[in-house]
């Protein structure tokens, strides 16, 4: 089959694709059909309800009103608060998560570990299945200052107590830990595979060159790793952007508002039925997250055209 | 001919007459659970009595489903007949839908309903409307754990002091007895901001006071000598007092329950649709309940309506005539008798009560004295959102304690006196 894109759109050439490939395209329709109505119509109903009036948004006649949902949730301070929350949070947890999988990735695809990898790839892996909010739940109660276990460890030890998620200073730590947890092995099994791939003959020859470990693992291993980096990287971000599930099992936006994400937000005031405001935030948040991910993705087409 | 058409037409007559009643479906929608479903089943058939081939058919969702359906629903053309729930969920349901229905001209054909109160329709009007018939109030009262305070050697604490005392004992006693330091004096709960005001609401109108935020003029008044009492005692517990789980600031109300529930706290609120679960399981009857401790020995303390349930109609509900029959028909005394033996609350005086348990007695013979919320967002459209700057101050001071409670009351009073003005005045 010839690829379509990058060439100039003429009809008869997608007539004569069409009948070339009918079978193709008559396989592919359904599931493109299905992602139109399932996949791109909710995100346009979304837009189109965030320019309308909440107590109409719903309706047949739905009353428009232009950017102003836009221009109330920019000049609310808790929203901007919020958005710059999410935006540092998203930070720390694309680079813990990532670097912590690249490191993980990296130990069990080392000599260091001589037996039972397939163990570990496992044990790394179950709570990514798990589901979520069973996770959550566990970690909320891990956390719990009365009867949780980290602190009753830390009792043990005759170390301080651990704020957990009723602490402002302690929740963000909380709930990275949490996320770290649950989504981790997903982002090792990624980096796992790029470095089954690799080149090992590099690596040899840098050895028998006198690199030391670390330095092969800086310049001939992570620049191979590149790839995974970028698929995990974006993949993370975003992830982390969206994150709800675990502020609604584990701290409702609190305490005081310190991990009041954007998603979260919106979902407030969709519980409020502020539908108009609630979609204009989920908009903004697509925007961002759209933004990062074309970026993303032209940067992969930049170093792949190098 | 003509005689013969006569004859067939009276014959079409008298079988139509003679046949079974129409068939006609009134949908309930509410969100008291299976207890709501049951009462309202029963309700119904009452109902069908005078009105045969009326069905009821109730459906209860989780209180924020309920919410959101109600709102589509509605707006959608594809409303329920009746709609169920708190006043100040119905408010909600009417700012953003403006389509429920005034009641006034209703509540006006019924005859029997000298047992409401003025504040009972003060609370179910709002802009003007009647937008509920009060079915229900909704009282809450402060339960104590009876084997605990016969374990710590105390009795029903009368006064806030009195609180203060058992509620060391019990966090220090072990008045569970299973030999660990796992109890809490206190479950409350501090989730979302309207955890943390039901709770405040609870401790300002059991005090006898009768304002939380701003009085009937739309003053701020939290500075006032007797209402900075109540909340500097009301932030302490959450607080420095240690009467509460650490992880209260996160409890939303699931929460609270498991703590109260999972036998981890002497004292706690209760609600009247609490009583009948609670006297069977989780507790199983082994709590006293009273009227709110009292604050200062010149203002009684008081049991606290915090709310009225009560039925509603959309402007579109499909069969609204007969909706509006059955709406009046909940005011009636099998239809109340009924609610008070399955969901736990009514509005009439002159029910049974003779087969309920004492707990379910307090509230429905009303004896402590009641004292109603306030409900300044249906008098000030301003309120909502100066009530939401008050909450995220007082999430702020549970998150991060400070050294001095007056002067945070202070400046939190300020704050809000100019938060008030600079919203009062936009057109």
């Amino acid at each position: 089959m010839q690829p379509l894109v990058g060439q100039p759109f003429r009809l008869g050439a997608l007539f004569g694709a069409l009948s070339r490939d009918g079978v193709f395209y008559a396989f592919v329709a359904p599931f493109a059909l299905l992602t139109c109505l399932f996949g791109l119509w909710p995100i346009l109903l979304s837009f189109q309800v965030s320019f309308t009036a909440s107590a109409t948004a719903l309706r047949a006649d739905a009353s428009y009103v232009g950017l102003a949902n836009y221009v109330a949730i920019l000049s609310d301070p808790e929203f901007r608060a919020s958005l710059w929350r999410t935006l540092t949070y998203t930070a720390f947890a694309v680079i813990l998560n990532v670097g912590f999988a690249l490191a993980m990735a990296l130990l069990i695809d080392s000599r260091f570990i001589t037996r039972g990898r397939t163990f570990f790839k496992i044990a790394i892996f179950l709570p990514v299945v798990t589901p979520d909010i069973a996770g959550y739940v566990a970690w909320k109660w891990l956390y719990d200052r009365s009867f949780g276990a980290i602190n009753a460890v830390l009792d043990l030890l005759g170390m301080p107590a651990f704020g957990g998620l009723a602490s402002v200073s302690t929740v963000t730590t909380a709930i990275l830990i949490a996320e770290l947890w649950h989504h981790a092995g997903f982002y090792i099994v990624i980096f796992l595979a790029n470095l089954a791939v690799r080149d090992r003959t590099l690596d040899e020859a840098a050895a028998i060159d006198g690199a030391t470990t670390w330095q092969r693992i800086l310049y001939i291993t992570i620049p191979q790793l590149r790839p995974a980096i970028l698929i995990n990287c974006v993949y993370a971000l975003i992830q982390f952007l969206k994150t709800f599930t675990v502020v609604v099992v584990m701290t409702k936006g609190g305490p005081a508002d310190t991990t009041n994400f954007v998603s979260y937000y919106a979902y407030q005031l969709f519980d409020q039925a502020r539908y108009g405001e609630a979609t204009a935030m989920a908009s903004v948040l697509f925007g961002i997250i759209a933004i990062f991910a074309l970026s993303a993705y032209a940067l992969g087409n930049g170093e792949r055209g190098r | 001919m003509k005689l013969a058409t006569i004859l067939a037409g009276a014959g079409l007559a008298a079988l139509i007459a003679a046949g079974p009643a129409r068939s006609q479906e009134l949908t309930i929608w509410h969100d008291l659970g299976d207890n709501g479903n049951k009462w309202f089943e029963q309700v119904g058939a009452e109902f069908a009595k005078t009105r045969p081939g009326v069905t009821i058919k109730p459906s209860s969702f989780p209180t924020d489903q309920w919410f959101g359906r109600v709102i589509a629903a509605i707006n959608t053309g594809t409303s329920p007949d009746l709609i169920y729930n708190n006043y100040e969920r119905v408010i909600r349901i009417q700012t953003q839908t403006n389509k429920v229905s005034d009641l006034k001209d209703v509540l006006g054909k019924i005859s029997d309903k000298g047992f409401l109160q003025e504040d009972d329709l003060r609370v179910a009007t709002y802009g003007g409307k009647m937008i509920i018939l009060p079915v229900q109030r909704v009282q809450m009262a402060l339960g104590v754990r009876k084997s605990w305070l016969e374990k710590v050697g105390e009795t029903y604490p009368q006064t806030w002091d009195d609180v203060k005392r058992v509620a060391v004992k019990f966090t220090k006693d072990d008045p569970d007895g299973n030999g660990k330091a796992d109890t809490f004096a206190m479950a409350l709960q501090a989730a979302k901001p309207r955890d943390l005001i039901h709770m405040l609401d609870l401790f300002t109108f059991g005090s006898g006071l009768r304002s939380t935020l701003v009085d009937a003029k739309g003053d701020v008044i939290i500075d006032q000598p007797a209402h900075a009492q109540v909340l500097e005692e009301f932030l302490k517990t959450y607080t420095v007092y240690g009467f509460v789980s650490p992880d209260t600031i996160n409890h939303s109300f699931t929460d609270m329950y498991q703590v109260i529930e999972g036998g981890r706290a002497g004292m706690f609120r209760v609600g009247d649709w609490n009583v009948k679960k609670w006297d069977s399981q989780a507790i199983k009857g082994d709590f006293v309940v009273g009227p709110w401790p009292q604050f200062a020995a010149d203002r009684q303390n008081a049991v606290v309506i915090g709310g009225m349930r009560g039925v509603a109609i959309p402007e579109n509900a499909p069969n609204r005539p007969l909706a509006i029959e059955f709406a009046q028909f909940l005011l009636s005394k099998p239809a109340q008798q009924a609610s008070l033996e399955l969901v736990g609350a009514a509005v009439r005086k002159d029910l049974d009560t003779s087969n309920l348990s004492e707990r379910q007695k307090f509230f429905a013979e009303a004896k402590g004295k009641l004292v109603a919320y306030d409900f300044p967002e249906s008098i000030h459209t301003w309120y909502p959102e100066l009530e939401a700057a008050f909450h995220r101050k007082l999430m702020a001071a549970l998150a991060s304690p400070p050294k001095d409670f007056k002067a945070f009351i202070a400046e939190t009073a300020a704050e809000m006196r100019e938060l008030k003005a600079k919203l009062a005045s936009k057109p």
